[in-house]
């Protein structure tokens, strides 16, 4: 097969010239491609002539390439485990929406005008409501919307824009112009997937994005970067951060990626916390000061003390910091008032009050029920109207009249005549078609455009571009995030080749990763990180012995039931799946396949691989971030291999049962690789080191107490050291060195106290001390040695003045004073790990209300 | 009339709360009644930073965050309040008309009946449903004063429910108030707010304060020695008027205010955010307000 994205395939498509690709519309549909006279429209020639050149089958497997893509950056993985409530795959269809230069200024400058007077609006609302006493707006147009947030009297940002981000849906109309839809002007979401969309389709048709001269969109975010840093109240270099629900779903993919973009430390509600009138990141050099927060969530939920009590999203007492002007927030608590349909049909007015003239950019239609016409037109018309309540957070839904029996309609307008104030109405607007590239041909799909706008310097810049969404049929229909409608680039482009913007001032991402590097982490990242180190080595050890058991328990040497019986316990305590094999009978060991495969896939017994991997995995997803794109690929892989493991396992443990761990081993060691090669040598890393190489200090140990410390024959005894040095990968190294000393005493040496060899436990030992001293810590003049410090000198010392005579020497059937040193070890480990994790990570205590529950009693 | 407030607020925590986050309304505001005339907030333990403002009702606002480790709370508010008018009777035939009271609102584009209209809608604990309509509208005729019917109103819920600290707490809703027609000063005055509301009349909910001890030959009225909840209705013309239905009476001299809002949430005396603290925080409230000498005040 050739590759899709050689000129080769782009030749062969020309050749076989497949007449799939052509692209009709069907009569009553709008159309975006083509003119009146039903012509191609100019901006759209180039792409639909690629297109058909290059034919339906190269086009199905850019679309494959796109899917693997948005597969291996994250961007679309089907969640795993425990939690299944993860959003839908995201979706980017081939074929992008395009947008002629001429008729994108048009868009753009009216998207500029409504940014500004939107600004003004929010203003006017938490200052001097001059709207509402003028007449122009009806007081209870503000009064009853749920994002009118009261406790945001008189807050403002510093420079001219209270709103810093703006996003527009949008639908084309049958005259070609522009109708909005909606306003979104909280955190407006999905501007990093279409960095990303963007992203993909460049790699994905490298030519066709070049020559279509599309604009670029790194100056936005730029922009974006540098409004936010304008914001700091400090005179230092502003700390800036993007505030994300968290949780797992796609929202999370985009505020990673848009967090490494920018530049900015991804933090939850937990990384935050207000002291002495700031709002400080918990980070492990201790509490750093926040200037700007970038906020992904909506604004009723960001303060408990004095917005939505119950929220578990926001930080308490934020709100309050903010209106001292210690913190600056974008867009600011309470924009959300701005997202009030409402005003879509008083726009026009307000535009004339605040502007001196109507906005060029129309707004969808709409009636407010509380208006004794607009009722009236409601009551006779519903079934031509959408009823939308007029706060998202009400707990009502839009309904489309048409949807409805009479008996429904009946029903809705006695609740709209109970609240009028909480419904509006709007018209159904035909939305544009455009092709999309579905069942191997090009077909239209109506479209919604959302658009991203962002305040800087005097006025507001456009992203050039946006998220289109199109309908997963022709014709009418809800599209929308949630429904998980597929997406489209946006391509504006230009008649002339764009002039490269000034590389000096375009956001590099490199720049920013190496920026990164250099800010503080949340503690929560870091101890993920560490945690991700630790299971990624506890599976790794597992893995690998479990593989060592299943060859010598498969061997053409049998072995002796003692050897098997201390085999098998030893994967017990190696992957602590007590109890397992410990106290079993002698019917398990003579068949402990079933047992086996539950160590394996049961994914509910903790310390079952695929328990240990899902808790890695887990740990990956909340330091994102900071992975690269080589490490997302792997820990995908990991996924899949997971998922492959129920279909492998199926039939039992029949034949060679160690190729079906083959891969998982691959992939984590591919892991360790990554880390040690494209991972910056920053906290983060050091972190991932220390759990890891805490986690291989005790899985030695616990492996060397298990096979060592037992006395068994000769022949057994083989077996066992055998099983030890290729469960440590140190089998090649002991028959080079076995010259003329005693197996066990070498196999030991090799084991415990080679520091050349990395993975004897002295290596682990002395590892983690080279790391302990390069941690941040209070006070850097000190002498004395942290407690954690102590322990592990305490290690290292009590293992280099062993002597393995001694240790190996004993009269009963157990090596006593071997199990003796590594119970030492083991218990300065724990210690170890409990001091790191008091001292770095966060302990948090639950926050509750205070409750008033005594009023007016005596 | 000179009064000296004194506001008590103390949580018992069962176990440790290592730091807290807190908004207090716990101050008498200005009204055109009253002037605050000084005032003092003292919290035990020390708070880190503390923050006075005035809120979106106008209403005084006291924000404080607690770093030190502490088992106890205590809030104290000592102010000293004027109280402007004196107690009169209200003329009940003199004013607008009920049947008047819609065409203003709508037509009157003044400051203040622009921001009355905000007391029409509904709000966090109070929805002006039909049953709360229907209680109302005997009271409400389109020929008589709207003085006359809110007071006719007021009467009516003092005489038809009864005054049982038992009944509510804080979350029980108007609907179950008025069903069993029990509750406490608190629920008399979200009711009466949402009845107001449904009849088309602008209410605020009050938090405030009454006199502790009875007149000479008065009886002591209730809702004294905690803090206290009546209404105040728009009167076109006239400003906002507060009756006070647990006591079927005027507020007058003896009502101080505290803060005026849409209903309790907007105007809970200490709300905010605490962690740890254990099961089920016990709280005290004692409030004590005692007349002063006009010669002896300052």
């Amino acid at each position: 097969m050739p590759n899709p994205t050689s000129p080769l395939s782009q030749i062969q498509g020309q050749a076989s010239a497949a007449p799939g690709l052509e692209y009709h519309v069907a009569a009553g549909l709008l159309d975006d491609v083509h003119a009146g006279d039903g012509g191609v429209k100019p901006q759209w020639q180039y792409l639909l002539n690629s297109l058909r050149d290059l034919g339906p089958q190269a086009l199905q497997e850019r679309d494959q390439k796109i899917r693997r893509i948005l597969r291996d950056d994250g961007a679309s993985y089907n969640l795993y485990g425990q939690d299944e409530t993860g959003g839908a795959a995201w979706e980017l269809d081939t074929v992008p929406y395009i947008i002629g230069s001429e008729d994108w200024a048009r868009i753009e400058s009216g998207l500029q005008e409504r940014a500004e007077l939107l600004n003004l609006i929010l203003r006017d609302f938490y200052g001097a409501r001059t709207l509402l006493r003028q007449g122009v707006l009806p007081a209870e147009a503000l009064y009853c919307h749920g994002g009118f947030l009261r406790p945001c009297q008189g807050m403002q940002l510093p420079g001219e824009h209270e709103l810093i981000l703006h996003a527009a849906d949008m639908v084309r109309l049958a005259d070609g112009s522009m109708c909005v839809l909606s306003d979104r002007t909280q955190a407006p979401s999905g501007a990093g997937y279409v960095l990303e969309n963007r992203t993909v389709m460049s790699r994905v048709f490298p030519s066709l994005y070049r020559d279509s001269h599309v604009h670029r969109l790194a100056s936005y975010f730029q922009r974006l970067r540098l409004k936010l840093s304008s914001l700091s109240p400090s005179d230092e270099v502003p700390c800036i951060v993007l505030l994300t629900p968290g949780g797992n779903n796609e929202a999370r993919f985009e505020h990673a990626y848009l967090a490494n973009y920018l530049g900015l430390p991804l933090v939850q509600s937990g990384d935050l916390l207000v002291r002495n009138g700031f709002l400080w990141m918990k980070s492990l050099d201790g509490l750093t000061r926040v200037d700007v927060v970038l906020r992904q969530v909506d604004d009723l939920y960001c303060d408990p003390v004095e917005l939505r009590s119950d929220s578990r999203l926001g930080v308490p007492g934020l709100l309050e910091v903010a209106r001292t002007g210690r913190v600056m927030i974008a867009n600011p608590l309470g924009s959300g008032v701005l997202e009030n349909p409402i005003l879509l049909k008083y726009l026009p007015a307000i535009g004339k009050a605040l502007l001196g003239r109507e906005p060029r950019l129309r707004s969808v239609r709409t009636y407010w029920c509380a208006d004794d016409a607009d009722l009236q037109f409601v009551s006779d018309n519903m079934q031509q109207l959408i009823i939308k309540p007029v706060y998202r957070g009400s707990g009502l839904t839009s309904v489309w009249g048409g949807d409805l029996s009479a008996e429904q309609r009946a029903q809705l307008l006695a609740n709209i005549h109970r609240k009028p104030h909480q419904f509006v109405a709007q018209e159904r607007l035909h939305k544009t078609h455009i092709p999309t590239f579905a069942n191997g041909v090009l077909e239209p799909r109506p479209a919604i455009l959302r658009t991203y706008t962002v305040a800087s310097e005097t006025s507001y810049l456009v992203l050039p571009g946006g998220m289109t969404r199109i309908g997963a049929q022709p014709g009418e229909g809800v599209i929308s995030m949630q429904s998980g409608s597929p997406s489209k680039d946006t391509w504006v482009t230009a008649s002339e080749p764009e002039r490269d913007i000034d590389l000096e001032q375009a956001p590099d991402i490199q720049r920013h990763e190496d920026y990164s590097a250099l800010i503080s982490l949340p503690s929560r990242v870091v101890e993920n990180l560490y945690w991700m180190g630790r299971y990624g080595e506890r599976a790794e050890a597992a893995l690998r012995y479990l593989r060592t058991v299943f060859v010598m328990l498969n061997s053409e040497q049998p072995i002796s039931a003692e050897a098997r019986k201390i085999l098998l316990q030893a994967i017990t305590q190696i992957t602590a799946t007590q109890p397992g094999f410990m106290e079993a009978s002698d019917a398990l060991f003579a068949k402990p396949d079933e047992e086996l495969l539950l160590v394996i896939k049961d994914a509910n017994r903790l310390g079952s691989i695929k328990s240990t991997l899902n808790s890695m995995l887990n740990s990956a997803d909340e330091s994102k971030e900071l992975l690269s794109t080589d490490t997302l690929r792997v820990i995908n892989d990991l996924h899949d291999e997971l998922d492959g493991l129920d279909y492998t396992m199926a039939g039992g443990l029949v034949s060679a049962p160690e190729e079906a761990l083959d891969p998982l081993v691959t992939a984590l060691v591919a892991l360790s690789g990554l880390m040690q090669e494209s991972m910056v040598r920053g906290v983060g890393w050091r972190f991932m080191e220390l759990g890891k190489r805490v986690e291989r200090a005790q899985q030695i140990i616990t492996t060397l107490r298990s096979l060592m410390v037992p006395v068994a024959g000769e022949a057994d005894q083989s077996t066992l050291l055998n099983t030890l040095l290729v469960s440590m990968e140190v089998l090649i190294t002991y028959r080079r060195r076995h010259r003329n000393r005693t197996g066990l005493e070498l196999g030991l040496e090799l084991v415990m106290l080679d520091p050349t060899n990395p993975r004897s436990l002295l290596f682990q030992l002395e590892a983690l001390q080279r790391h302990i001293v390069k941690l941040p810590r209070a006070d850097k003049t000190r002498g004395e040695l942290e407690e954690e410090e102590r322990a592990l000198l305490e290690a290292v010392t009590t293992l280099r003045l062993s002597r393995l005579p001694q240790l190996l020497a004993t009269d009963t059937h157990s090596r006593e004073e071997l199990d003796r040193l590594l119970q030492q070890l083991d218990q300065l480990l724990q210690d170890f790990n409990s001091l790191v994790s008091d001292k770095h990570f966060d302990h948090r205590v639950d926050a509750q209300q205070l409750v008033t529950t005594f009023w007016g009693e005596h | 009339m000179r009064f000296r407030v004194r506001h008590i607020t103390r949580y018992k925590y069962a176990s440790r709360v290592s730091h807290c986050y807190n908004l207090a309304n716990v101050v008498p505001r200005d009204t055109d009644r009253q002037d605050c005339l000084r005032n003092r907030v003292t919290i035990s333990p020390q708070p880190a930073v503390t923050h006075k403002r005035i809120d979106y009702f106008g209403n005084k606002a006291y924000h404080f965050e607690i770093q030190k480790p502490h088992t106890e709370l205590v809030i104290t508010a000592d102010s000293e309040v004027q109280i402007k008018n004196r107690d009169h009777e209200l003329d009940l035939d003199l004013g607008i008309a009920y049947g008047e009271v819609g065409r203003y609102l709508r037509k009157h584009n003044s400051r203040q009946a622009i921001q009355a209209r905000e007391f029409l809608l509904n709000s966090p604990m109070i929805e002006s449903t039909p049953a709360l309509a229907d209680y109302a509208r005997p009271s409400f005729e389109p020929g008589r004063t709207l003085k006359s019917c809110v007071s006719e109103l007021t009467s009516r819920i003092f005489s038809e429910f009864t005054y049982d600290p038992a009944f509510s707490t804080i979350a029980t809703p108007l609907a179950d108030v008025l069903e069993h027609r029990r509750g406490v000063c608190q629920d008399f005055a979200h009711l009466q707010v949402g009845c107001l509301r449904a009849m088309g009349v602008p209410a605020k909910y009050v938090s405030g304060y009454i006199e502790t001890l009875p007149r000479p030959g008065e009886e002591k009225l209730v809702g004294a020695d905690a803090t206290h909840a009546w209404v105040a209705y728009f009167c076109p013309e006239e400003g906002w008027v507060e009756f006070d239905p647990t006591n079927n009476t005027l507020a007058g001299s003896q009502h101080i205010v505290t803060a005026f809002g849409r209903d309790y949430v907007d105007v809970t005396p200490v709300k905010g955010v605490i962690f740890g603290g254990g099961q089920a925080p016990v709280l005290e409230v004692s409030v004590d307000v005692s007349p002063l000498e006009e010669s002896l005040a300052v």
